[in-house]
């Protein structure tokens, strides 16, 4: 899948795919929600989130939180058969947005969240409906508590409209791994979301519900932003609880978000941020505003960025990167530049060996973590005579073959005699890359890279090569590796499908530094001229 | 994009990724970086014993599970060896990426408010009991 793209110079940034021939100054798409039916548009002057802008039309009476649901739902509906992006739909949310009209009626206060319909990856424990993990090993399983993340954005109003199909327990970067369901991409329907919060980035992309939780271990919310054209955010490891967030690799895990707009993302970010006393590896530190760097883009000045320092990783532009994510990675370059940052290489030496050592280290702590699935206390369970029998057979049935790999070749890297040879230097490999990454982060504000060495791909086309999937990782594992923070939003296209697929671009910060990607993130957003990412899938809706 | 990918791993040697050993300065600590190589190595620990793995796993493996394993494990354990090649002397192994310490709640049980809907998720109870199997004591 090789795009031939030329690289022009910045201001053909419109020769991208452009969803209507009018050029538009600025997304404006955010500033009315996307509904089917005829609604009145909320004022011009409202922010670009989607969030914000329901809010709006709540408080404003325009419309109410049941009229909101049943659109959304209704699109849900018309494009589940064609995706697929939820193993479960919840059956409460007319009931939640109704009882929440009651409440605006009333004049009582409401949430930030209010209204806001969220996709939540099934890995992710709530408690009134199943989460499966993707795996058949937890089929029907219903937690007994939600997930802090969850349990914060609904104390502020959202609400759950269902739980998302991924790659199982994490494993794997197409949701074809799930054993439930393959997710198509919203883009072209025969090509993958990405994974493994595939279900969840494909759902904002359709525009089911207006923001989504993933989980980020190797990539799992920034490639599939990628591949989705949506906004996928990591944030810094502890920056959110992982309660509730069913373990892969704990040393790497965490809990992300996928908006259509950076808004969105930094919105849901700041409703589930925080230091929980359930989460040993949560910080204390203290979480800054996130909602308050998403300025309207006419109080920008020209160069809105000037100053800023943008360190462009030079091995991810190597071969092995297709041209057209390379074109549209410099086309964003050059929009940095117009901004006023200051552009520059970086190299970080170590970065291709965060590959296999991601790998040791993720499939070394993913064989302790799924060793609680035995069939015993909860998830589907064999019948045996004998209890090694019955973990054994309950295990077999229940995972699939990716993750039974993967438990194996960790089992394999943490027997005795083989610690030191991987896990251990895996570590030690870690310990580079952290480096590496400070010192580039201590001479640049923010670095920048491809968030995939291509497009969405189609569907089986990697199924039977693990190290040729593995590979596509390679923008992404670093990252999870130093625990730093990243946001994938879309860049602009590469050919493919019937209108083009999605580029994502990937901006890396310094720790807890969240705050300083999103603004620059919104900026970088609100001044892309000529691009909307909309899937065709949904245009038809979209222009009612 | 999957030839592609095929191209990045099998082939040996593609021109980017040979054998090259550069000397590069991180921080004040020499290190040696073997550019990443995706070409196969043979590893000097003995090859993964799938069926053993499979035991310490307390996964049931079919035998056609186990031939269909074998060769994809031993290949991306082989390329997992090339971190062997790495000098790695002086550094230390970095557990996880926080470095915040004193994190650790006081010791005092708490009662967790939903046991009706922990037990509900158990395959087989009989009251007070999960109930499993006999083990059996191998011979």
């Amino acid at each position: 899948m090789v795009s031939t793209l030329h690289h022009h110079p910045p201001r053909s940034l419109s020769r991208f795919f452009s969803s209507s021939s009018t050029t538009i100054k600025s997304r404006s798409f955010h500033s009315k929600p996307i509904l089917c039916s005829d609604q009145s548009p909320s004022s011009t002057s409202s922010p670009q989130s989607q969030i914000l802008s329901i809010r709006h039309s709540l408080l404003s009476r325009h419309v109410t939180a049941t009229q909101l649901a049943e659109s959304y739902l209704t699109r849900l509906k018309l494009t589940e058969p064609h995706l697929k992006s939820f193993l479960h739909v919840s059956e409460h949310v007319l009931k939640q947005a109704e009882s929440l009209d009651h409440r605006i009626d009333r004049n009582e206060n409401i949430g930030l969240l209010a209204g806001v319909l969220v996709g939540v990856k099934d890995n992710i424990c709530t408690m009134d409906m199943p989460s499966t993990a993707g795996s058949r090993v937890l089929e029907n399983y219903r937690p007994p508590f939600d997930a802090t993340a969850v349990k914060r954005f609904k104390e502020l109003g959202g609400i759950v409209v269902g739980k998302t199909n991924m790659d199982e327990f994490g494993m794997g970067s197409t949701t074809e791994a799930s054993a439930f369901q393959v997710t198509a991409n919203p883009w072209d329907l025969s090509r993958v979301p990405g994974g493994s919060s595939g279900g969840s980035a494909a759902a904002v992309s359709a525009r089911q519900c207006v923001v989504s939780l993933g989980s980020d271990t190797g990539g799992s919310v920034r490639q599939p932003a990628s591949f989705c054209g949506v906004v996928g955010l990591k944030p810094t490891y502890g920056r959110v609880s992982r309660y509730g967030l069913m373990a892969y690799a704990s040393s790497l895990d965490v809990i992300g978000c996928f908006g259509s707009s950076v808004a969105d993302a930094g919105i849901l970010l700041s409703a589930i941020s925080g230091h929980d006393r359930l989460d040993a590896t949560s910080s204390k530190r203290e979480v800054p505003d996130f909602t308050s760097q998403f300025i309207s883009t006419e109080l920008l000045g020209s160069k809105p960025l000037k100053g800023l320092r943008v360190g462009l990783i030079r091995e991810t532009l190597d071969n092995g990167v297709d041209n057209g994510i390379k074109s549209a990675v410099l086309g964003a370059v050059s929009h940095l530049e117009e901004l006023g940052c200051t552009l520059s290489e970086v190299s970080l030496p170590s970065f291709p060996l965060g590959l296999p050592a991601y790998y040791i280290l993720a499939s070394s702590e993913s064989s302790s973590n799924l060793s609680r699935y035995d069939g015993v206390r909860y998830g589907n369970q064999a019948t045996a005579d004998e209890l090694n029998a019955l973990y054994g057979d309950s295990r077999a049935k229940g995972f699939g073959p990716e993750v039974k790999m993967r438990i194996l070749m960790g089992t394999y890297g943490l027997s005795a005699g083989y610690y030191d040879a991987y896990y251990k230097r895996a570590q030690q490999v870690r310990t580079l890359i952290q480096k590496n990454f400070k010192t580039a982060l201590d001479e640049n504000d923010i670095l920048i890279s491809p968030a995939a060495p291509s497009a969405a791909y189609k569907i089986g086309e990697k199924k039977n090569d693990p190290l040729a999937m593995y590979a596509g990782d390679i923008m992404t594992v670093n990252v999870n590796l130093a625990g730093l923070p990243a946001l994938v939003l879309p860049c602009g296209f590469v050919e493919g499908g019937a209108a083009g697929l999605p580029v994502g671009l990937q901006m890396i910060g310094a720790a807890f530094d969240e705050e300083k990607l999103l603004k620059v993130g919104h900026i970088f957003e609100q001044t892309l001229q000529g691009c909307r990412f909309i899937p065709p899938l949904i245009a038809d809706c979209d222009a009612q | 994009m999957g030839s592609r990918g095929i191209l990045l791993l099998k082939l040996a040697p593609p021109k980017h990724y040979i054998f090259n050993k550069n000397t590069i300065s991180i921080s004040s600590s020499k290190v040696v970086i073997r550019r990443c190589s995706t070409t196969t190595t043979r590893s000097s620990l003995q090859p993964p014993d799938v069926l053993r793995l499979a035991e310490t796993a307390r996964i049931s493996l079919t035998s056609q599970e186990v031939e269909e394993f074998g060769p994809k494990i031993r290949q991306v354990i082989d390329w997992f060896g090339q971190l062997q090649a790495v000098d790695l002397n002086s550094i230390d192994p970095a557990i996880r990426a926080d470095t915040e310490t004193d994190n650790l709640r006081e010791d005092m049980p708490k009662t967790f408010e939903n046991r009706e809907a922990m037990i509900a998720a158990v395959p087989s109870y009989e009251e007070p009991y999960i109930k499993v199997p006999k083990v059996l004591n191998k011979e």
